[in-house]
């Protein structure tokens, strides 16, 4: 990755970038990235939209996801858009019944359930609660049933049109099946109201649990894991590559010798034996995957520490007097943020990938998590049946690495126009 | 023989022939350079051996502990304890993972059969080389062709569409990719097989003297065998090879519009050479060698990524290895099989650093 900020001579509008950067501070020139670069500045704006949007999902998961991520909440296996099957309430077209209250109609009304089926249960326990609420509101009014129990649905229908029964309760699937024989008959709505209001728009998974609200609160643990081993890495790298780039000698021999060793060594394997050591737990994830991250920030800020101290503007600040501490805060620092807050933004990327990876395996998390490396591992299980347990979860995977690799990306651009020629 | 000693000679024979073939050929800068890359090696590997060493020490956990259970009596632990030598000074310790690594004898397994895990990482480490060399060619072939012609369509649709590609593909977890493909391929079209390195039928007609079943294959005239194997690595190689040639597209366009700026492509169009040829004759030859470079630094994407695609397609490599071994908590298997890997990240960096200074004559030490 080249990092430098060398701008080439010659060319006018080169030479305004190389004297406006020169003027402004870090967040301006993020906000003048539209002024400079015309047709790309979209680029960061989107990446850090989606950026927002996930840190938002991520600290209040509760507010956008429906469901506990945990619980059992509705049958398994139930594919995205499909309706959970309800007991539904089927009525000729033309009757207006669309609710039980409906059918309080003054008398007795006949309905036809099938044996052996809950309907009749439902029925009842929702014609209870609407009476119930009849007399709160003082409402004369009563629901009053006769249940006909008919052997097959197709009898129970038949029922209806030969004017038998008014309506019959069955389950919707059910019903779906015979709709087409029975043009007049309609299923009007679930006999519960509160049923309809839960819908899987992603399905549910092998333990009937939603998987959009795993998804939503998998940001969650995604992003604690990118940033906090991100954090890590950053705050254990930044100043050893200070230090080592500064002082030489030695000790900065040493630490390259270590740093460029475990780079080069692939990470995720470490991170599987660190993990394997220290048992599952978020922590320890964190851990592992900070490990490996720490040569990416140290070697960066070593190498730009070398190229800045011998630059001719820090001999003239040491010539003049100038302390080490007022040369690596004045000189050093601000020449190396810009190339860590890059680092920082591809690194969250990475390290979620290394976890995912890591849950994926089956190291790392507890397995109740609501992780997606976790879901998708668990939806390999069922990949004939089921494709919607593995295709949502790594979706959202890349979405995240997408926006804080595009985020990345995109900084990169502003703090080094040179490479927007390519 | 030995099946890990065979498996290096398999992959060193035809290595040191050609070591030897630019010894004898080339410049004396060359030969220097040669063996001072060979000698800085050994550090390298002592460097990363130290490493996973140390890590597994450092690391508050106890190998016993979590290979017993926390029901393990103190008696069986101590017992264990001494078997694995766990109780001796770390530095004598140290002293014996280094012997153990020199004459190729890491212990035994502490599960099932308790076989030495030499012999079991010399039945995986082919299976995990015949994963990662076919998909490292793909990621190059896939790089170099849709980067090249990127590069000569900057900034028109197909450009914006290889970019987009590279991106998008260094985002998807590569497990996921696997899984997808496995789903489309396997289920949806029925095209390959999803698990596995052969047909478990076919398999068991076939002798395995070197574990490279294609190599077996080939060696016993088994047809059937040789078409099983190249039916099942067809996915797990898309996968690992698909996920890898991001990068490569984006290196490669990147270097080949750089080197189309050069004077001599300008030249070159000036006498006015065709566009293609100079697009392919003049740029990308230069352009190839950062790329080159570049395989050795993704030395540590490519393990990484086979031990994802090893256990997506439950593929017998040293990757999924180290997960079971991991699962039944197998602490000298797992020891033994991050050194391996750690012996292989050595020896790749060596093949790439001594193909680059033949492609690079500039490089020297």
């Amino acid at each position: 990755m080249a990092l430098d900020t060398k701008v080439p001579m010659g060319e006018p509008e080169a030479m305004r970038w190389a004297s406006e950067l020169e003027d402004v501070g870090f967040v301006r020139r993020i906000l003048m990235a539209r002024k400079w670069y015309h047709a790309d500045w979209w680029f960061v704006t989107i990446s850090a939209v989606m950026v927002v949007g996930f840190i938002v999902l991520a600290l209040v998961p509760q507010v956008f996801a429906s469901f506990s991520p945990q619980e059992q909440v509705g049958p398994r296996y139930l594919a995205p858009g499909e309706s959970p099957d309800v007991e539904a309430l089927i009525a000729p077209v033309d009757s207006g019944f669309s609710t039980v209250g409906d059918l309080a109609v003054g008398e007795r009304i006949s309905v036809a359930v099938v044996m052996g089926e809950p309907s009749s249960e439902a029925v009842r326990d929702e014609s209870d609660r609407v009476n119930a609420a009849f007399k709160e509101q003082g409402i004369d009014a009563q629901v009053s049933l006769r249940i006909e129990r008919y052997e097959t649905l197709d009898a129970a229908l038949t029922g209806i049109l030969d004017g038998d029964v008014a309506v019959a309760i069955s389950s919707s699937k059910a019903f779906e099946e015979l709709a087409e024989n029975y043009p007049t008959l309609n299923d009007v709505g679930p006999v519960a109201p509160g049923a309809n209001t839960r819908s899987f728009p992603l399905g549910t998974n092998q333990l009937g649990q939603d998987v959009l609200s795993r998804l939503i609160w998998g940001t969650r643990i995604a992003l604690i894991i990118g940033f906090s081993s991100s954090l890590v890495s950053l705050f254990i790298g930044v100043p050893l590559g200070l230090f080592a780039g500064f002082t030489g000698g030695k000790i900065d021999r040493a630490l390259t010798v270590l740093m460029d060793s475990l780079y080069a060594f692939p990470g995720l394997i470490l991170a599987i034996a660190i993990t394997a050591v220290l048992g599952p737990s978020i922590f320890n994830v964190i851990v592992a995957i900070a490990v490996l991250y720490i040569p990416t920030y140290f070697r960066i800020v070593r190498g730009q520490t070398l190229s800045v101290k011998e630059s001719l503007y820090v001999e003239a600040a040491r010539s003049l007097g100038a302390k080490a501490r007022v040369i690596l805060s004045r000189y050093v620092y601000p020449n190396v943020i810009p190339s860590v807050a890059i680092i920082f933004s591809v690194n969250v990327a990475d390290a979620i990938l290394t976890g995912a990876g890591l849950s994926f395996l089956g190291l790392g998390l507890p397995p109740t998590t609501p992780d997606w490396g976790i879901d998708l591992a668990r939806g390999q299980e069922t990949i004939q049946t089921a494709w919607w347990l593995i295709t949502f979860p790594g979706v959202a995977v890349m979405l995240v690495v997408l926006a804080f690799t595009m985020m990345g990306e995109g900084l990169m651009e502003i703090f080094n126009p040179k490479l927007r020629e390519r | 023989m030995h099946p890990l000693l065979l498996t290096f000679l398999i992959i060193g024979v035809p290595a040191g022939i050609g070591l030897v073939y630019i010894f004898v050929r080339g410049t004396s800068s060359m030969r220097r350079y040669i063996v001072t890359r060979i000698a800085l090696t050994l550090p390298m590997v002592l460097i990363l051996a130290t490493l996973v060493f140390f890590v597994l020490r450092i690391l508050p956990g106890d190998p016993v502990t979590s290979a017993l259970g926390p029901k393990g009596s103190p008696e069986v632990k101590e017992q264990l304890r001494e078997n694995l030598g766990l109780s001796d000074p770390i530095l004598i310790q140290y002293g014996r993972f280094l012997g153990n690594i020199v004459t190729f004898d890491f212990g035994e397994s502490l599960v099932g059969a308790h076989r030495p895990v030499s012999d079991e990482l010399g039945e995986r480490l082919p299976a995990t080389i015949e994963l990662i060399l076919p998909a490292t060619v793909l990621a190059l072939l896939i790089g170099i062709l849709f980067g090249t012609w990127a590069a000569a369509r900057r900034k028109r649709a197909s450009d914006y569409g290889f970019r987009l590609y590279s991106v998008v593909i260094y985002a998807m977890p590569i497990f996921w990719l696997g899984l997808l493909l496995q789903l489309l391929f396997g289920k949806v079209l029925g095209w390959a097989p999803i698990a596995g390195r052969i047909d478990a039928i076919v398999g068991t007609t076939l002798d395995r003297t070197t574990n490279f079943i294609v190599i077996d294959s080939i060696i016993s005239g088994n047809w059937t065998a040789l078409g099983s194997a190249l039916h099942h690595m067809i996915l797990p190689t898309l996968t690992l090879g698909l996920v890898l040639s991001g990068v490569f597209v984006r290196l490669t366009r990147i270097n080949v519009i750089e080197t189309l700026q050069e004077d001599y492509v300008t030249a070159a169009n000036a006498r006015g050479i065709r566009k293609h040829a100079v697009t392919y004759r003049y740029a990308l030859k230069n352009a190839m060698i950062p790329v080159i470079t570049l395989i050795g630094l993704q030395v540590a994407i490519l393990l990484a990524g086979a031990v994802l695609t090893e256990t997506v397609f439950s593929w017998p490599g040293m990757g999924r290895y180290l997960v079971e071994r991991i699962s039944s908590r197998d602490f000298t298997a797992v020891q033994s099989t991050i050194t391996m890997f750690a012996i292989f990240v050595a020896m790749i960096s060596l093949a790439v650093d001594i193909i680059y200074s033949l492609l690079d004559p500039r490089v020297r030490y």
